[in-house]
């Protein structure tokens, strides 16, 4: 009987033992809330709206000082005051030849700021206020391009005409010749195909604009990760393989495993409609997704593309949870812009002809 | 002090995105600035842009006014930005209300066969932007408050 | 042994076999099988995870219908037949008979409301949202011929719908009316026993639920009831109404199969962009031809 009681015990020993080597040398954090089989439980919905941009601006440290930090919040604070500010009841039509705005705006003007949900904060990861989402290699910024990738953006380039036409080279407000050509030629965001600024990835990032909310509902089998713009919801695979090429996905194929209390997510098999800053459809990510408290993400990517890039390069920030909710965003089926775009073209080249 | 100023600078400009989201360039004229004083008729709270639909009186117009009585209007389309955002302020379908006076400057579709402009400045006839109050009264979290904590963000338990 | 004991013997025997058939799976008449009782998560509720898919003919037609020709007809000299648009399809473009999902058969429209939707039928090419990939609504989405998967663990449930990349999230709390419309609608759901019941309120009035015309107005409310009916099937239940447009709320009610394939998963069907040459085509710089 005692024989049996040691030998019961020795095995409960070993089987704690097991259990902790199992997680990889890091200590287990009981605080976290865990799913039944023992994982971190990643579910939740995140508002990765945030001032820390991709890549850090040259002379800056990784690192800024909380008060630093607080300058920079407020003068972002300040100037969406001065964008919401009241303005004259009694104005009068803008300028014509355009209001000499930039950017997406086209020198028209855009639309008013209270549309738009930028962010507030720099992001805190590991407690430092961070200058940009890269971290490797070590200066913040995406690493050069290969000579292939420049070559290839040439030729991207070239399907553009060279502006011959009078009226298009006055109008800052244009793209060049050729960019309203067919609907292929836009960009995925305005096709209603997938959100802009790789705000579905992977990687995943903040899109700076608006929209920025993901939701992950975590089941043992399949990780589900939505992105808000344009209602994508990618399906992690878990302990899967991933598919043979001849298969490939707008957002890769997505497989999953756990390394302790992190989910790692290992995406290939793009599709070559990939628009991620020049890749090909041969991008390898790797996401690595740890819970840092009850209220906080950490959220790691490697991105691996030798074809693209003279070397992988990594980048990472914290995704803080919301209170608010993913409302739906039914792009295409609200689309008049696409329609206009395209006749607009057809229209002021017919305007072209005619006066010629 | 300057460096700061000249870095922070730097930082602004980075976080807009290299790529333009969407081509108010290639939609809207810079040609044909508009001004429409008129009231909301419905406002589609479609993504990627809600569109307001106002009436403009106007001695031609195509049709009877639906909110003035006895006067002929055209109708107008504008072009806003994601519902989304304003859906997380508390703004529902009740918040705007057919016949609401509104002032928008603009610009006209490049298609001039359509009375559709972007809405560049949309606000109430005192100048008020569409559902801000003036900051500091009521207006929604814009940062203007530096003890008001961001709605939602970072602050949100599961 | 005495006569007496033994005469109890039998008769608790027979007792006992009376009880013990009583309880069995046996087909007697009016006596349900013994139902079927799902694997449990963790916090006691049926686990409906897996990938799903209807095998039916219910978007081409809820009601009971036989085949015919096309999805838009025009007249013909001894009957229908296809209309132009449809003609080079053939018997691909042809719809296959279906005995209908419809409890009691037919849907109860006012009489307004049924020439509508006869008229949608006459202008099926035009008016039906699944031609221009828009998004399904509820409960079209549970049957297009694609799956869906359901995953859901203790703190959430989603919906991820191959078709189109429609998505649902199953709010656990309600939060009170729907602020805007929307096409997939508003989902609450709750738990009544082996049923997950879903309540789906702040539709717009956009989506069809067939390619036969049948539709709603922004008025619609549908309460969905999903309960594992054996390992592999998944019971579907809808009650709808919408009093704009149906005199009395009515229930449609289909079986959804477990995907079993050992590599089972959800793929793309972003079908937003295969429709961009029918809606802007014509607009091309360069346009292909229409005919």
């Amino acid at each position: 009987m005692t024989r049996r009681l040691l030998a019961g015990a020795g095995i409960a020993v070993l089987g704690v033992f097991a259990a902790t080597a199992g997680m990889s040398g890091q200590m287990k954090n009981t605080a976290l809330p865990r799913t039944p089989d023992g994982h971190p439980d990643l579910t939740g919905t995140y508002d990765l709206a945030m001032l820390t941009p991709l890549e850090r601006p040259a002379g800056m440290p990784a690192v800024m000082s909380d008060e630093e930090a607080a300058k920079l919040e407020k003068r972002a604070a300040d100037q969406n005051r001065a964008l919401n500010k009241d303005i004259d009841g009694n104005r009068a039509a803008p300028p014509k030849g355009g209001d000499g705005s930039v950017g997406p705006a086209g020198n028209v003007g855009g639309y008013n700021n209270f549309w738009l949900d930028r962010g507030s904060e720099y992001n805190t990861v590991d407690g430092q206020r961070r200058t940009s989402i890269v971290m490797d290699p070590a200066d913040g910024r995406v690493p050069a391009l290969t000579a292939d990738a420049r070559q290839r953006q040439a030729s991207r380039l070239a399907q553009f005409r060279p502006t011959s036409d009078q009226t298009e080279s006055s109008d800052p407000g244009l793209e060049p010749a050729g960019a309203y050509d067919d609907p292929e030629r836009r960009p995925l965001g305005e096709r209603c195909l997938l959100g802009f600024g790789s705000t579905s990835g992977p990687p995943i990032l903040p899109n700076y604009f608006y929209n920025n909310l993901h939701q992950i509902v975590q089941t043992p089998t399949s990780v589900m990760i939505l992105t808000e713009m344009v209602h994508d919801a990618r399906v992690v695979r878990m302990n899967a393989k991933h598919l043979p090429s001849s298969i490939r996905f707008w957002l890769g194929d997505s497989i999953g495993y756990w390394e302790g209390d992190t989910l790692v997510v290992d995406t290939t098999n793009f599709t070559d409609k990939t628009r991620f800053r020049g890749a090909t459809q041969d991008m390898h990510v790797v996401e690595r997704f740890t819970r840092v408290d009850a209220k906080t993400l950490k959220y790691r990517f490697t991105i691996d593309d030798p074809k693209t890039w003279t070397t992988a390069w990594t980048g990472e920030y914290t995704w803080p949870a919301t209170t608010e909710r993913v409302f739906e965003y039914a792009c295409h089926e609200g689309n008049y812009a696409m329609g206009n775009i395209l006749r607009g073209a057809r229209l002021r080249e017919k305007d072209s002809t005619e006066k010629q | 002090m300057r460096k700061l100023i000249v870095l922070a600078a730097g930082l602004m400009l980075a976080a807009v995105p290299v790529v333009a989201h969407h081509a108010f360039g290639g939609e809207f004229d810079p040609n044909k600035p508009v001004l429409l004083k008129g009231k909301m008729v419905k406002l589609e709270w479609v993504n990627p842009h809600a569109w307001l639909h106002v009436e403009i009186v106007k001695a031609d117009g195509p049709q009877a006014c639906q909110f003035t009585a006895g006067q002929k209007c055209e109708e107008w389309m504008v072009e806003g930005g994601t519902p989304n955002t304003l859906l997380r302020r508390g703004i529902t379908k009740e918040s705007l209300q057919a016949g609401t006076e509104l002032v928008i400057d603009g610009y006209q579709a490049r298609d001039h066969s359509l009375l559709r402009a972007n809405g560049r400045n949309i606000t109430y006839p005192d100048g008020r932007k569409l559902f801000l109050g003036s900051s500091g009264t009521g207006a929604p979290t814009d940062g203007a408050d530096p003890t008001e904590p961001p709605k939602g963000r970072g602050r949100g338990g599961l | 042994m005495r006569r007496g004991v033994r005469d109890v013997i039998i008769a608790a025997v027979a007792a006992t076999a009376g009880a013990y058939l009583a309880t069995t799976a046996l087909p007697i008449q009016g006596q349900a099988p013994a139902a079927y009782r799902a694997p449990r998560l963790s916090d006691g509720h049926p686990d409906l995870n897996g990938i799903w898919q209807a095998l039916n003919e219910a978007n081409f037609d809820l009601e009971a219908h036989m085949a015919r020709s096309a999805m838009q007809l025009r007249p013909g000299p001894y009957g229908p037949v296809p209309a132009a648009p449809v003609l080079a399809l053939g018997a691909v473009g042809s719809v296959p008979p279906g005995l209908g999902v419809v409890e009691g058969g037919e849907i109860p429209y006012l009489p307004d409301a049924a020439k509508k939707k006869k008229d949608n039928q006459e202008h099926w090419l035009e008016r039906d949202p699944e031609i221009k990939c828009y998004l399904p609504g509820v409960p079209r989405a549970t049957y297009m011929p694609q799956p869906f998967q359901l995953l859901q663990s203790t703190k959430a449930i989603f919906f991820a719908y191959q078709y189109a990349g429609a998505t649902r999230d199953v709010l656990l709390k309600d939060p009170g009316p729907a602020p805007i419309d929307s096409w997939m609608g508003q989902s609450v759901g709750r738990w009544e026993g082996e049923t997950l019941v879903v309540d789906v309120t702040g539709f717009n009035d956009s989506s069809w639920f067939d390619r036969a015309g049948n539709f709603h107005s922004d008025a619609l409310h549908v309460v969905e009831r999903y309960t594992r009916t054996a390992p592999d099937v998944l019971m579907y239940e809808a009650t709808l109404e919408d009093k704009n447009v149906f005199s009395r709320p009515w229930k449609i009610s289909m079986p959804l199969h477990r995907r079993v394939e050992k590599n089972a998963q959800l793929m793309d069907f972003k079908c937003v962009e295969f429709v961009e040459e029918m809606m802007y085509g014509q607009w091309r710089k360069k346009p292909l031809p229409r005919e």
